[in-house]
């Protein structure tokens, strides 16, 4: 099996995660890598992607797992033969599927565009409701890991998969309460409990 | 003006499928930005319709071949196209993002009728007068118009400066020269563009009417006539192709093995309209396929043409792409007729469903229409199909046809009860679905049945009625199409110069999208006939055979006189049969190989 970091910038941002899916497998057919299939009637490829990004939003920390007994320069056999936008930064052999959609715990993003406020003032609240994408009231605050400013841009930890928040949501409330407009969501890093392969 | 996506991203955050808005797709050339020309294909329909579609693939190419820019650009759902009108950026191109206004030549690709409005919709996105008379003496692109529809383009000849009619990948991009050669859209290169096979100008020809509002006459110098390429397995083919951003109606490699149908089925307008049959030798076929899949990463071939069972070296080609193509890849006939059926041919593909399109129920009628399809045909072809596993079948009929009567449509059941045993006769695992598609017959400019009177919603309703009652029958599902959506595109399909008005006038009143029935707004297209003073029924009567019918000026190659032949013998429930069982003499004996007795170029 062959485990790799991927982008999600350049216009595939706007790329469903279906649409995604298609798109890295006809990657790998072009660029001649064979992959091992499901069993059963519908057979499909076996290749395991990190839980859905965001439509409009950037990333250059996605990762899947591909089912593969290939061996040689992945990198460049996959990037030669991808679509513009999603490009391999590194990758490894590994012995088993990494299971990213359920092992990535938390992902730190960047913003830019949404005016300076006191970060220890908003980590120090008990609780941030909102009211999410699908209409649900949610507590944002045990989902916010970290925040902090890094040259000008604010860049923060979120909960993915079981405690998951939306960076989109949570920069939408930063830009109601704060001002400013958040112009760019980059996801810059994804996090593992056992650690990534890199 | 460049298009940037970062100043739009806000609405790519906020509409549906935004991959649709943003180029970049995986093997789509980016065309030279300093080009002597620059062509727009434009596709009047949402993006995954258009990537689908073969044929403004092979026009762009035509164009890059020559060192021209081709461009595409596709109709924006309403929600994108509201967004972008309310933030004053016009429509653009996806690979050089430019404005569409910027282009020398935007080319409307017209797939079926229903389109019709949305070419309005995207002119006006793109800032561009939808009128030829109010763009006239300034600086906008040549608004042209192919495919299909073109052979009577009158209901749009006033919104467009150009059709081109026929096979565009013969003469769309000698325009381009004569352009580039002329300078620009002078009256030197509309005149020029005139006299060219497949080039019809609309503002040289001018429609006379009589007093009680028939056509008595065309004026023109010119006598536009169809282009077709003699020699299609040397024509320009597109061997990679752009992969779309989002899933396509159909995602797949598309070879195209034959031009033209030697069936000629009377209701069929693309069994006429694409005469001659041509195809495509195994050899070429077979490396086009293979540089298709390499290029692209699918994992389906499609073998399209008007009936790919009468391909006369199908056995050999199958043989060929087995051998050739990468394991796995499975091979697509989506135009098997039921004689040409064989489940040799239907082994590939995933054993779910079949479809077969008797196209009427009763032998009579099915000899009226040409179809040349018996009952046993039909029955033994689902036995075949039942046999290698499929458990499911769609057959495709018509109602509302020539001389139709209710034991025609009754028939249809017993096509189904036949069925039914023939999959009954052995054990199966599954149970067997039938669904049962019935279309409201529309008769079609340069056809047998042109002069026939569209049925009217009263009998359309009683005939659906009457299905629905006999068809209703445990495993069997029916369909049918609304009747609404079948007039008018039997009005638009039959119309005249006349109708521009009320296509604007529905435009205006907020009408685009007509083909899908969650967009078409039956009231605005009501009350747009009713402003005009258009009575639609008058295009859906009976045409007279002697009257002058508004495309009788368009050479198609086909003669009236062969149409009227066919006609007389519908009438006689006489059947015509194959151009390989004869030549009929339907006028294009000079340029047809099958004529000359030549029915394989291998």
């Amino acid at each position: 099996m062959i485990a790799f970091r991927y982008t999600k910038t350049d216009g595939a941002e706007y790329i469903s995660h279906l649409d995604l899916l298609r798109h890295i497998y006809r990657t790998l057919r072009r660029a001649g890598i064979p992959l091992k299939y499901s069993e059963g009637f519908h057979k499909h490829p076996r290749i395991y992607l990190n839980n859905p990004l965001g439509t409009g939003m950037r990333s250059v920390a996605e990762y899947a797992t591909i089912d593969t007994d290939w061996r040689g320069d992945f990198l460049s056999a996959f990037n030669s033969r991808s679509p513009a936008g999603i490009k391999c930064l590194a990758w490894a052999y590994v012995a088993d599927n990494q299971n990213y959609a359920a092992g990535i715990v938390s992902c730190t993003y960047r913003s830019e565009g949404i005016n300076d406020f006191d970060i220890s003032s908003l980590m120090a609240a008990e609780s941030l409701p909102v009211v999410d994408t699908r209409g649900r009231e949610i507590d944002m605050r045990p989902r916010i890991y970290a925040v902090e400013r890094v040259e000008g841009a604010l860049e923060f930890t979120l909960g993915c998969g079981e405690n998951n928040l939306r960076p989109d949501v949570l920069c939408a409330y930063l830009a109601k309460r704060y001002g400013g407009e958040c112009r760019d969501i980059l996801k810059i890093a994804s996090h593992m409990a056992e650690g990534l392969f890199e | 003006m460049k298009i940037e996506l970062n100043d739009i991203k806000h609405i790519l955050a906020r509409v549906e499928k935004p991959a649709r808005y943003t180029g970049g797709e995986y093997g789509a050339v980016q065309p030279p930005a300093d080009a002597p020309f620059c062509f727009c294909m434009a596709f009047p329909d949402l993006y995954e319709v258009g990537t689908s579609n073969l044929g403004i693939k092979i026009v762009a190419e035509s164009f890059l071949r020559r060192g021209y820019a081709a461009d595409y650009c596709y109709a924006p759902a309403p929600d994108f196209g509201e967004e972008i009108k309310k933030a004053g950026v016009p429509l653009y191109s996806l690979a050089l993002k430019k404005s569409l206004a910027e282009f020398d030549m935007i080319g409307f690709s017209l797939q079926f009728e229903l389109c019709y409005t949305n070419i309005l919709y995207m002119l006006d996105l793109a800032g561009i007068p939808r009128r030829r008379a109010d763009r006239a003496g300034k600086n906008y692109p040549v608004i042209a118009v192919g495919g299909p529809c073109a052979v009577n383009p009158e209901p749009v000849a006033d919104f467009v400066d150009i059709v081109f009619i026929g096979d565009g990948e013969s003469v769309d991009a000698d325009v381009a020269a004569l352009y580039v050669e002329c300078g620009g859209a002078t009256r030197e290169f509309y005149r020029r563009a005139a006299a060219l096979e497949g080039v019809y100008v609309p503002a040289l020809t001018e429609v006379k009417y009589a007093k009680d509002g028939r056509i008595c006459g065309f004026e023109s110098e010119f006598s536009p006539r169809r282009a077709i390429v003699r020699d299609l397995d040397g024509a320009v083919f597109p061997t990679s192709q752009p992969v779309p951003n989002c899933e396509s109606v159909f995602d797949r490699s598309i070879i195209e093995v034959m031009r033209g149908c030697y069936r000629g089925c009377r209701f069929c307008q693309a069994g006429f309209i694409y005469r001659p049959v041509r195809q495509r030798g195994v050899e070429t076929l077979t490396r086009q396929a293979c540089s298709l899949i390499a290029s692209t990463g699918y994992e389906e071939v499609s073998l399209n043409s008007l009936s790919t069972g009468d391909y006369p070296n199908l056995r050999k080609l199958l043989k060929s792409l087995k051998a050739n193509l990468p394991q796995g890849v499975t091979l697509a006939l989506p135009s098997l007729r039921v004689d040409s059926f064989d489940s040799e041919f239907a082994q590939d593909a995933r054993k779910v469903s079949l479809t077969f399109a008797p196209e009427a129920g009763s032998q009579r009628l099915r000899d009226v229409i040409n179809k040349d399809v018996t009952e046993d045909e039909i029955v033994s072809a689902a036995q075949s199909a039942f046999d290698i596993g499929y458990s499911a079948v769609k057959l495709y009929f018509m109602l509302g046809l020539p001389t139709e009567t209710d034991d025609d449509l009754r028939a249809i059941r017993r096509i189904v009860d036949l069925i039914k045993s023939a999959y009954g006769r052995k054990p199966r695992q599954k149970s067997l679905r039938v669904s049962v598609s019935v279309s409201t017959f529309i008769p079609k400019p340069f056809t047998p049945f042109q002069w026939e009177r569209q049925a009217s919603e009263g009998e359309v309703e009683a005939k659906q009625k009457l299905l629905r009652d006999c068809l209703y029958v445990k495993g069997v599902t029916l369909s049918w199409s609304d009747y609404f959506t079948s007039r008018l595109e039997g009005v638009l399909a039959r119309g005249d110069r006349r109708l521009s008005r009320v296509i604007e006038r529905a435009y205006e009143l907020g009408c685009k999208f007509d083909g899908w029935n969650k967009y078409l707004n039956r009231e605005a297209w009501t009350k747009a006939f009713e402003d005009c003073g258009i009575d639609p029924d008058i295009y859906t009567r009976e045409r007279a055979e002697d009257e002058l019918l508004p495309w009788d000026f368009i050479n198609c190659g086909i003669t009236k006189d062969f149409l009227k032949r066919e006609r007389a013998r519908a009438y006689q429930g006489r059947v015509t049969g194959s151009c390989k069982a004869g030549c009929s003499a339907c006028g294009l004996q000079k340029v047809c190989p099958a004529a000359r007795g030549q029915y394989s170029i291998e």
